[in-house]
């Protein structure tokens, strides 16, 4: 086997070529991982939150909370039924009112988007125990006081905490705090009480949704089919982890699509750039390859020997692509998920899984790039070293 | 013969060498311009929105509706040229054959004589008087539904429970490239009289007024607005421009992201070229060394390499639009179209230009450091080199 | 045509020399080590003449080239070629001086290997004003000087080493310089192509009346010269 000195100090003779080389796949990697961390933070943001135990009712057809909307009756109903849990002493259903909001851009640009509120009742929040107040304090129910998800706190005009904005003409509602959920999209929403928001948007006693504790979620099927079944009731019901997996469906599709093939087309970028460098050294050293021939050194060896520095070439990159883009984790990029209109904010996650797949795409884009140069190499013929 | 043909020459010292060059050029003008592409077509809803239309809607929430007796205080309003309105039906298709489409119940009375560029027949448009339940549809989503005008055609929605029946009694014609040929007009009348919508009866979703004078749009939204300041259902008016203008800022960091991603691929586009410029110049050392002993000054060195740097790099733009144009305009565009995210999906010829310049321009960029570098070596030592 | 000179004396009746050097030194850094390469070293060069200069290595005879090929300058002296102060011209003067007054000659002929032999040839005209017609002439009759009229479309690979070195020879004088200065011709060569190359340069130093200066390692070709030259540690002996 050729000494490994001999190509790591090859790669360090030329370090104008090997630096530009490095620098350019280390670039590569950087959007190579950042795509994968984005496609994490996607999956964080839009499939976590859901739990197989707690189902919702929706009316039939509707699909989504938005356009949904529940009876009193049958939420009372629905607190009868021998599938469901009690939490905190009482029957853990709830009924929501949810709805989005024109709000303007804190950043003064004049740019518009939606935000989702969500009027919970008493309980509501003890529901999902995910949940913690990280600021200020938790909204006291039969009030207009409400608190707003972390990931959109500030961003927009009247919506954090010791702000207030308007539901309704003269109708303000004051934000008392900041909660935390898991990374999951309820950081996204503004939550109040019920009640006070059903009143404020002029509706009737209808819900948005119902959310129902199983006792266990083995308990789904038959929960579902008995009341999916009576047709005056006119629901339709989901496993919560489903639920909020088809609302993220489309934009999720869309943007996994995007980043892949962006990843892709990069890829073939880093490809090319390895070949060129690593052919350009195989020309250039002719007479030392076959000077390494005449010694005795075997094509294989040659082979082995200039794979290994493409892959090291490759992985210097690789490396410092994987550190850099740790950056990303401190960034985030709110989008409109068209398929609910309401906004969604994304981080960059970083996960051990994330680097190690970064760093090995790395190299196999040098294996990959360096291969038939590599072969090339193996080709020299010890005649080579006399040549002047 | 002149210096262009030993530029030229030079390019097939290294064949291979080349073609991989011209082939990440390439790659990267192909990257680079579908990005553009992507970032042109979403703004192109913008560029191409009506300056001489308002939009009015809810102030609190777009899936509120305001009463419809708003309409008359809007027609009032001098300055409006004519008013017209929709509610959104939030359409499905019970056999799933698209994803979404775009599904409203508008005034039939006025509604295309406001969204002109939305063209029907006019025998179409008294048949639709004629018929209750009328439909009007885009083109792509009649074909995608498998009905054209005659048939019935049924759909559900989101917000309206059961199935509803329509007739189709003609498509409309897109005159903007922009339009959405996915969409399905129906009569507002229609969905007022049904008793599944009595929650939103005499409701309506939003208010489309054509005015007469482009620069007065700031001040007729203000009037119209401060009209209903002091209901219970406020409204907001804006442009149409301003209105898509607006709704940007949702994608704003997305689109920021993919801005940054272009910027990337060109940087390393520039890398490879000046890392093959640079290996190419180093064999190359002693020739240049004879060239300026001949007499040969180091500007002409700088022209030589600075040449076949911008020669490679025009070579690989336009195998990159050539790329462009295949992938975009063949693959992805019809794609995106069909699942109607984008009306028209094309690589316009703006960005596939910019792409090209761009590429020459860091062809230059790439091959100046080597140059400098080798024109700069005294000419004793140059020759000096054996390689 | 002017009388030859004697082959060891240097000096030529009623001839002006061309090449005039006085006082020349030479000094390279290597790092903090001042190298002294020519020691005040005088030289005359008649025009007309034919001198052969050798040496051991590292004895100065590249140095002493690049100086009178207007390469280099002087640390101190004087270096006049052909009516010119080689010292006091600048890097874009000695250029444009070089196009027009010296044909080179290398030792591993240094012929563009992508372009033809005619347009390595053509390669110093580009520099001047001449049309494209015009230079298609000169290059013609600079290969036909040589022999090669026939192989102006052949690449360098498609010729031997012996035409390769003439070819060469044609770039030199195509735009008809006052002196030739060659760096080891004949060094790569086999002794019959050694030999054409050496006739060559002798008829264009008899018939074309060109001043020749070469520095070499080869006997034989320094017999060939009309004046022969040793430089030994950065002086001439």
């Amino acid at each position: 086997m050729v000494p490994v000195r001999y190509n790591i100090r090859s790669l360090f003779v030329r370090k104008l070529t090997t630096g530009a080389t490095a620098i350019g796949i280390a670039m590569v990697v950087f959007v190579f991982a950042g795509a994968l961390m984005a496609g994490e933070g996607i999956k964080r943001a839009m499939g976590n939150a859901g739990r197989d135990d707690i189902a919702i009712v929706l009316r039939d057809g509707s699909d989504a909370e938005l356009s949904s909307s529940v009876k009193p009756e049958v939420l009372g109903m629905l607190r009868e039924r021998p599938e469901v849990a009690r939490v905190e002493g009482r029957e853990g259903v709830i009924g929501e009112v949810v709805v989005i909001i024109t709000a303007e851009l804190a950043d003064g640009s004049g740019g518009l988007s939606n935000v989702m509120i969500r009027g919970t009742p008493a309980g509501g929040i003890e529901f999902r125990p995910e949940l913690k107040v990280v600021r200020g304090r938790a909204p006291k129910p039969g009030t207009n006081e409400v608190m707003v998800g972390r990931a959109i706190s500030g961003r927009f005009k009247g919506i954090a905490t010791g702000q207030s904005f308007d539901l309704r003409r003269n109708r303000p509602f004051q934000v008392v705090g900041v909660f935390e959920a898991a990374g999951s999209s309820y950081e996204s929403e503004v939550w109040g009480d019920a009640d006070v928001i059903a009143t404020a948007l002029g509706r009737s006693a209808s819900v948005s949704s119902a959310r129902i504790r199983l006792t266990s979620a083995s308990q789904f099927p038959t929960f579902k089919a008995s009341l999916e079944a009576d047709k005056r009731l006119g629901v339709e019901v989901m496993r919560e982890s489903d639920y909020l997996k088809k609302q993220s469906e489309q934009l999720q599709g869309f943007l996994v699509f995007m980043f892949v093939a962006i990843a892709v087309m990069f890829s073939v970028a880093a490809m090319i750039g390895a070949a060129i460098t690593m052919n350009g050294a195989v020309a250039n050293r002719t007479r030392e390859i076959g000077t390494l021939r005449a010694l005795g050194f075997s094509r294989r060896a040659i082979l082995f020997s200039f794979v290994l520095e493409a892959i090291f070439l490759a992985a210097l990159g690789g490396a410092v692509g994987t550190a850099f883009v740790l950056v990303l984790t401190r960034f985030q990029f709110p989008i409109m998920n068209f398929q609910t209109f309401s906004e969604i904010v994304i981080g960059f996650r970083a996960t051990p899984t994330i680097m190690a797949v970064s760093l090995g795409f790395s190299m196999i884009m040098g294996l990959i790039g360096g291969l038939v140069p590599a072969i090339r190499a193996a080709r020299v013929s010890p005649v080579e070293a006399m040549r002047g | 013969m002149n210096l262009a043909t030993y530029a030229r020459r030079n390019m097939f010292r290294r064949r291979g060498r080349t073609i991989l060059t011209v082939l990440a050029v390439a790659v990267a003008v192909l990257i680079f311009a579908t990005i553009r592409t992507t970032l042109a077509m979403w703004n192109a809803g913008v560029d191409e929105a009506a300056s001489d239309r308002l939009a009015t809607r809810h102030k609190i929430s777009i899936t509120m509706l305001l009463p419809k007796r708003y309409m008359d205080e809007v027609r009032a309003t001098p300055g409006i040229a004519a008013s017209t309105w929709a509610s959104w039906f939030g359409a499905k298709d019970p056999l799933k054959r698209t994803p979404f489409f775009a599904g409203f119940a508008a005034d039939h009375e006025t509604w295309f004589s406001v969204m002109t560029e939305m063209k029907v027949e006019p025998a179409v448009l008294e048949e639709w008087k004629r018929t209750p339940n009328g439909a009007i549809l885009g083109d792509i989503l009649a074909r995608t539904l498998q009905v054209k005008p005659g048939d019935r055609l049924v759909i559900q929605s989101d917000i309206f429970p059961g199935d509803w029946e329509f007739k189709v009694v003609g498509l409309y014609t897109p005159l903007k490239r922009t339009v959405d040929r996915n969409s399905m007009v129906f009569r507002w009348d229609y969905l007022n009289n049904d008793p599944r919508a009595e929650f939103f009866k005499d409701k309506i979703g939003w208010v489309m007024s054509r005015i007469d004078d482009p620069k007065a749009s700031a001040r007729l939204s203000r009037e119209i607005d401060k009209k209903f300041d002091e209901r219970d259902d406020q409204t907001i008016t804006m442009s149409e421009r301003a209105f898509s203008l607006s709704f940007m800022g949702a994608f704003s960091a997305l689109l920021f992201v993919f801005f940054v991603v272009s910027i990337a691929i060109l940087l390393i586009m520039t890398l490879i070229l000046a890392n093959t410029i640079a290996m190419s110049v180093r064999e190359r050392t002693h020739e240049y060394g004879v060239l300026r002993a001949v007499g040969f000054k180091p500007g002409h060195i700088v022209g030589f390499i600075v040449g076949e740097s911008v020669l490679i790099s025009i070579v690989g733009g336009v195998v990159g639009v050539g790329l462009t144009l295949l992938f975009v305009n063949g693959l992805m565009g019809p794609a995106v179209e069909g699942m109607g995210m984008f009306p028209a999906f094309r690589a316009p010829s703006s960005v596939l230009l910019f792409a090209f310049a761009l590429a020459a321009g860091l062809g230059m960029v790439a091959g100046i450091i080597p140059a400098i570098r080798a024109s700069s070596l005294k000419v004793t030592d140059a020759l000096r080199r054996i390689d | 045509m002017d009388a030859k000179t004697d082959a060891k004396t240097g000096s030529k009746a009623n001839a002006e020399s061309i090449v005039s050097l006085t006082a020349v030194n030479k000094t390279f850094h290597r790092g903090k080590e001042p190298i002294q390469v020519l020691d005040r070293l005088d030289l005359e060069v008649p025009s007309g003449s034919f001198e052969a200069l050798m040496g051991p290595s590292g004895s100065g005879k590249s140095t002493l080239l690049n100086l009178i090929a207007g390469l280099d300058r002087p640390t101190s002296g004087t270096v006049r070629v052909a009516g010119a102060d080689v010292g006091r011209m600048t890097d874009g003067q000695l250029a444009e001086w070089r196009s027009q007054t010296i044909g080179f000659v290398f030792q591993s002929f240094n012929l563009i290997p992508v372009l033809t032999a005619a347009q390595n040839v053509e390669l110093p005209l580009l520099l001047t004003s001449l049309g494209g017609a015009e230079r298609k002439k000169r290059v013609a009759i600079a290969l036909r000087v040589v022999g090669l009229e026939d192989r102006m479309h052949h690449f360098p690979r498609q010729l031997s080493g012996g035409q390769e070195q003439r070819v060469a020879i044609a770039r030199a004088i195509v735009n008809d310089p006052k002196i030739i200065v060659a760096d080891e011709p004949t060094g790569d060569l086999d002794r019959k192509s050694a030999d054409d190359v050496l006739n060559l340069l002798e008829r264009l130093n008899k018939e074309f009346d060109k001043t020749i200066f070469m520095v070499t390692h080869d006997p034989a070709a320094a017999e060939r010269a009309t004046v022969q030259r040793k430089l030994d540690k950065g002086a001439l002996v």
